[in-house]
């Protein structure tokens, strides 16, 4: 008999294995060189077994997007479905996910990655103007890609037709319908070795362990609540309210006094919400706890339907996936700091910028921009590094510029924008470059008018800003917006720095 | 009498192995973090034989970045196109662990107000859009000299396409400078962060490394070994000492390659972690990715950890498990084996020197697979392993599945570097080294579907012997070539030149990839028409499929002058038995059972020993599992028979 830790760490290698697959063969350099993506193995009934350290955001929302996709769709073996619907998948229209059952009804193996442009009217699919789904991008209700092996031409054909960089795309999805591949070749080894019943058994353990072992870590922190709220800057200022509650038997995030939906693409489908509420909470508890379905059974989320972060379809979610999941992480750590030792705010955005153009083909490019981390209880803030709910890397200069037609004229730590303190918080970014042909330029971020906040006495993060210089002429821009560049004109971006945590010391003379 | 002297300085230990007349003598002695070039001065002389030839390799550079070596990093500064003179410390802008609030960067190696911007630009095409100013470097030279810096990286955008300003700063610069470290020379290929990376950590290495070899170059012939596997002369160490980060481990895979011919995993494990390696046909996997002082997870270093290097490196994967790697449990009472380690001091449990917390040999030590008694006549105390492993839970089950998740972590290493390669490993022979290789390897080959298992003479030593086995090897390299034949004609007569025609061959790579994708494979070229299919070949292995419509594109090429060395006779002692020196009880599987036990320098040569049983020699112990059968000769080969 072998023991369940050996099967489990067996799984671990898997998924991490399917990870590597993905980013390797893959077309895009928002996967092969942001990595982007995220792979797990999850069980028949949709619950994550195991899955690799990659995107917070799309981790949390295995847990809840599989699950709404077996109701809609039954795979047999050979099969593999893809499904872009955030309704569905839990995150938004870019993250393309694909999953393929395991033999033996075993479960599935299912991948996530951000395709940089899934069709709609903007470059990278990211429209700060839009007010549904409809005006985001091209929504794939969950359908079968690959049928008994065979790949289902009629989706590729329709893929072909509706995304704008389509031999990229269909690059990496033929890189994820690979991963899955390798996935479900190695959990076969796995059974023929240790038995189904024994790698069951050890499945079912080892989500057992992880709800046991964040338990005891519970048992450690302060038990009560604590209530606080944050904003979003759009059309006004937009309330997301959160009260965290600690017990013994977990964590509950009660969303009551959130703002209702809006009419723009920030409300944060509830996969969303999950994966921010359990990032927290995974990140404080300090230790190292296998990320599956025991962890997130501790995790409890209350999202009123209609609100900011729970919507209901067809309202636009683009940004809410790459902004609002970083205001709920922040209002999360807030209300916690009430109840215990947390950083103070990070930058707070993922300063997304799109944009695309026609040079022959069509042209899209993606990124996002670290920024400062808030100071922590006891050290400084980190500069120039994402925050939160994301970890994906930059594209190098040296590679987008070959690339696209881009001339990027700084990329620097944007200094004194931390917040003060007895720990400072850490620095932004400063990022800039010209386009070198005319270039529909988007601009997805947020904190520029409330800066990061600081705690126990510690000062802001210097707010974002972006600039653009036109014919000698600087124009200071919103938050979010869509503009045509000019072959010349040059973007600055700068990103928001962390706050700072107590009060500075006062320094005496002499 | 004649000598060769293999060196091998570790942080702890620096390693001696003499070669007089085929016999092996082994020197270790502490290491002098400060002067370790005494250390070796003072042994060398005290040998007694006439010492012809040193080969040396050392982790003196990689402990010194890490700031382990009571060494004081040279003033370094790093001159970057005006815009970009933090793209050093912002990285790929990721955080090296997910959930993990309070991590840190890596320290700065060079700070801020060392670091400069010039007025200069090249463009992704190669174009000069601003040409450096001589008055510019000059004037920032004379304020860098003020400042006490002693070593210069320059690294601009795209000098990798046009390396003409980087030239001509480094003409300015080498009035004032002695150490003036270019990134079109140290590292020519695109992602400016990494290039940057890799031209900063040669520049802090410099000084270092010069002013260490220089001390030790009044011996005849000295020669360090590289990280990409082979030697190099003190000028060319000195002059990219970014080559020497890795330049241990290298040797192990060298020494298999040379030794056993055909497709073998090369498989390492010591005291605190173990490295896999491919050999196939002689060759070994060359990788380019690495980070320097990176933190290891799950054999793969973890992006953003450590300080990137781009250099050829023999391509290795490595985990922490070793004999001294411990075992616990943790607060939810699942068993852990790792990353911990006992080290060698205080070691083991049953070292009895202090150690409190049982670790994997401990487990190997009550299941019987290691005997009481070891390499060199050390006892060791059971009872004290005992006790430890049976805080855990039951003894037998703790060390049964202790040892088989420490298997799993090491098997996962060897598919690093083969399944994730296109590789199957059941194609391979395992060769088991290291002071614990031997004990693990066969239930490694079961996991892992291996028929064959080799465990070299001196198992223990077999890494440091590879020294005195590898090629002289020299490198260099061409981004975005033009014409593939001339260009490799072109690096080839360079490197011919600069050895002054000492060159028995050349081996040619090329890293390709479809026009789009990001990432290359690198393949050997033998002739430059063959490349797309080589090329196709090696990425429907690795990821199952082609894309025969796409044009390929050869990002770089990359030439190795190889200079043979003649292969040193190594004498083995061998004896005339046939027979077990003893039995023992010992758990190999399931079962407890009564063990036949060898000794192997009893043994008479083609002796065939049938498990389960247990062959144990001066620097290791090899288990033979049940359903195998051990051919006994200078080395032991493994086989299900």
């Amino acid at each position: 008999m072998t023991s369940w830790e050996i099967v489990s760490r067996a799984l671990e290698f898997v998924a991490e294995e399917m990870g590597v697959m993905l980013k390797r063969s893959a077309m895009s350099p928002n996967i092969r060189e942001r990595m982007d993506h995220s792979c797990a193995i999850v069980n028949e009934r949709g619950e994550v077994v195991v899955q690799a350290e990659h995107i917070p955001v799309h981790l949390g929302s295995f847990s809840v997007g599989v699950k709404n996709l077996l109701q809609q769709v039954e795979l047999e073996e050979g099969d593999m479905a893809i499904v872009n619907d955030p309704y569905v998948s839990g995150t938004h229209l870019n993250d393309v996910m694909v999953i393929a059952p395991l033999p033996g009804g075993l479960g599935y193996v299912v991948n996530k990655a951000h395709h940089v442009d899934v069709g709609g009217p903007m470059p990278g699919s990211l429209n700060p103007s839009a007010s549904t789904l409809y005006e985001e991008g091209f929504v794939i209700p969950p359908l079968k890609l690959v049928r008994k092996g065979k790949l289902n031409e009629d989706v590729v054909k329709m893929i072909r037709e509706n995304f704008k960089v389509p031999d990229t795309s269909l690059g990496d999805l033929n890189a994820q319908i690979s991963a899955n591949l390798v996935g479900i070749a190695r959990v076969k080894q796995l059974v023929e070795k240790y038995g189904v019943t024994q790698v069951v058994e050890a499945w079912t353990t080892s989500m057992e362990y992880a709800r046991r072992l964040t338990l005891t870590e519970l048992a450690r922190w302060p038990k009560g609540a604590g209530e606080d709220e944050d904003y979003l800057e759009l059309d006004r200022l937009t309330r997301i309210r959160v009260r965290v509650e600690v017990s013994d038997q977990g964590v509950l995030a009660d969303f009551t006094g959130t703002d209702p939906q809006v009419e723009s693409p920030f409300n944060a489908v509830y996969g969303v919400t999950f994966s921010a509420v359990s990032f927290v909470i995974r990140s404080l508890l300090g230790k190292d706890v296998p990320t599956n379905e025991g962890f997130y059974s501790v995790v409890r989320v209350k999202a009123p339907v209609g609100t900011l972060v729970n919507p209901t379809k067809p309202s636009a979610v683009g940004g809410g996936n790459v902004e609002t999941s970083q205001r709920i992480a922040d209002v999360t750590f807030k209300a916690l700091s009430h109840l215990m030792p947390v950083p103070a705010a990070g930058s707070g955005t993922m300063m997304n910028i799109m944009m695309g153009g026609l040079r022959g083909r069509y042209w899209a490019y993606y990124e996002t921009v670290g920024g400062g981390t808030g100071a922590r209880p006891d050290r400084d803030g980190v500069s120039a590094v994402q925050v939160n709910m994301t970890n994906t890397l930059n594209t190098p200069i040296e590679i987008a510029e070959r690339q696209y037609p881009l001339l990027f004229t700084a990329y620097r730590v944007r200094e004194g924008s931390g917040g003060r303190g007895r720990f400072k918080g850490g620095d932004g970014i400063i990022r800039a470059f010209k386009v070198l042909d005319r270039t529909r330029l988007s601009v997805m971020a947020e904190r520029f008018l409330i800066p990061p906040w600081g705690l126990l006495g510690g000062g802001n993060g210097k707010p974002g800003r972006v600039m653009i210089m036109s014919g000698g002429v600087r124009r200071e821009m919103p938050s979010k917006f869509s503009t045509v560049l000019e072959p010349g004109d040059e973007v600055v971006i700068e990103t928001p720095g962390g706050g700072g945590l107590g009060k500075e010391e006062e320094t005496s003379e002499g | 009498m004649e000598c060769r002297v293999a060196i091998d300085v570790g942080g702890t230990f620096t390693d001696f192995i003499v070669l007089v007349n085929g016999e092996i003598v082994t020197v270790k002695t502490l290491t002098n973090p400060t002067r370790p070039s005494q250390v070796i001065k003072d042994v060398l002389s005290s040998l007694g034989c006439e010492v012809t030839e040193v080969v040396h390799a050392t982790t003196l550079a990689t402990n010194a970045l890490l700031g382990q070596e009571k060494l004081d990093l040279p003033r370094t500064a790093l001159l970057t196109t005006r815009g970009f003179r933090d793209v050093i410390e912002i990285g790929r802008q990721n955080r090296p662990r997910l959930y993990d609030l309070n991590f840190e960067k890596p320290r700065q190696l060079v700070p801020r107000e060392l670091r400069v911007e010039v007025q200069e630009r090249v463009n992704a095409q190669g174009n000069i859009l601003g040409k450096v100013e001589e008055s510019e470097i000059e004037e920032i030279a004379q304020n860098l000299r003020e400042k006490g810096v002693e070593s210069v990286a320059v690294s601009y955008l795209h000098s990798y396409l046009n390396p003409t300003n980087e030239i001509r700063t480094g003409e300015v610069l080498s009035r004032h400078f002695r150490f003036v470290s270019l990134s079109s020379e140290v590292a020519p290929e695109p992602r400016e962060y990494e290039r940057t990376s890799t031209t900063v950590v040669n520049a802090v290495l410099m000084p270092l490394i010069s002013s260490y070899l220089q001390e030790l170059n009044f011996l005849p012939s000295f020669l360090v070994m590289s990280s990409s596997g082979g030697l190099v002369d003190v000028e060319e160490a000195s002059r990219k000492p970014v080559q020497l980060v890795e330049s241990g481990p290298a040797a192990g895979v060298i020494a298999s390659a040379s030794l056993f011919p055909g497709n073998v995993i090369s498989f390492d494990m010591g005291g605190t972690t173990a490295k896999a390696g491919v050999v196939i046909d002689g060759n070994f996997e060359i990788t380019t990715e690495y980070e320097v002082g990176g933190e290891v997870h799950h054999g793969r270093v973890v992006k953003g950890s450590g300080y990137p290097v781009r250099f050829p490196f023999v391509d290795l994967a490595e985990v922490s498990a070793g004999g001294g790697t411990v075992i616990w449990r943790d607060d939810a009472g699942a068993l852990r084996v790792g990353p911990l380690s006992a080290g060698a001091d205080p070691g083991p449990m049953c070292y009895g020197r202090g150690g409190d917390k049982p670790t994997v040999t401990d487990a190997n030590l009550v299941l019987g697979r290691v005997g009481e008694v070891i390499g060199g006549g050390m006892r060791l105390k059971p009872e004290l392993a005992r006790e430890g492993l049976s805080r855990l839970g039951g003894l037998e089950d703790v060390s049964r599945d202790a040892l088989a998740l420490v298997n799993l972590e090491m098997a996962r290493a060897i598919r690093l570097v083969t399944v994730e390669r296109g590789l199957d490993p059941s194609n391979f022979s395992l060769v088991a080294f290291g002071g614990a290789g031997p004990q693990h390897a066969v239930y490694l080959a079961e996991e892992l579907g291996i028929s064959k298992v080799l465990i070299p003479p001196y198992p223990g030593l077999f890494s440091a012997l590879g020294l005195l086995l590898a090629d002289w090897r020299f490198e260099a390299r061409k981004s975005f070539p033009r014409d593939l034949e001339a260009e490799f004609v072109k690096l080839e007569r360079e490197l011919y030149d600069r050895l002054k025609g000492k060159v028995d061959h050349f081996l040619r790579y090329a890293d390709v990839r479809y026009q789009g994708q990001g990432w290359e494979l690198t393949v050997p070229v033998n002739d430059v028409n063959e490349i797309r299919r080589i090329f196709e070949e090696k990425h429907l292995s690795t990821y199952g499929f082609v894309m025969s419509d796409r044009e390929i594109e050869v990002v770089s090429i990359r030439v190795f002058a190889v200079r043979r060395r003649p292969l040193p006779q190594l004498s083995v002692v061998s004896g005339q038995g046939d027979t077990p020196v003893t039995r023992r009880k010992a758990l190999l599987e399931d079962e407890w059972g009564e063990v036949d036990v060898y000794v192997k320098e009893k043994l008479r040569r083609g002796v065939r020993v049938r498990g389960p049983a247990i062959i144990e020699e001066f620097s290791s112990t090899t288990v033979v599992k049940d359903g195998w059968e051990a051919l006994v000769d200078e080395s032991i080969t493994l086989v299900r028979p």
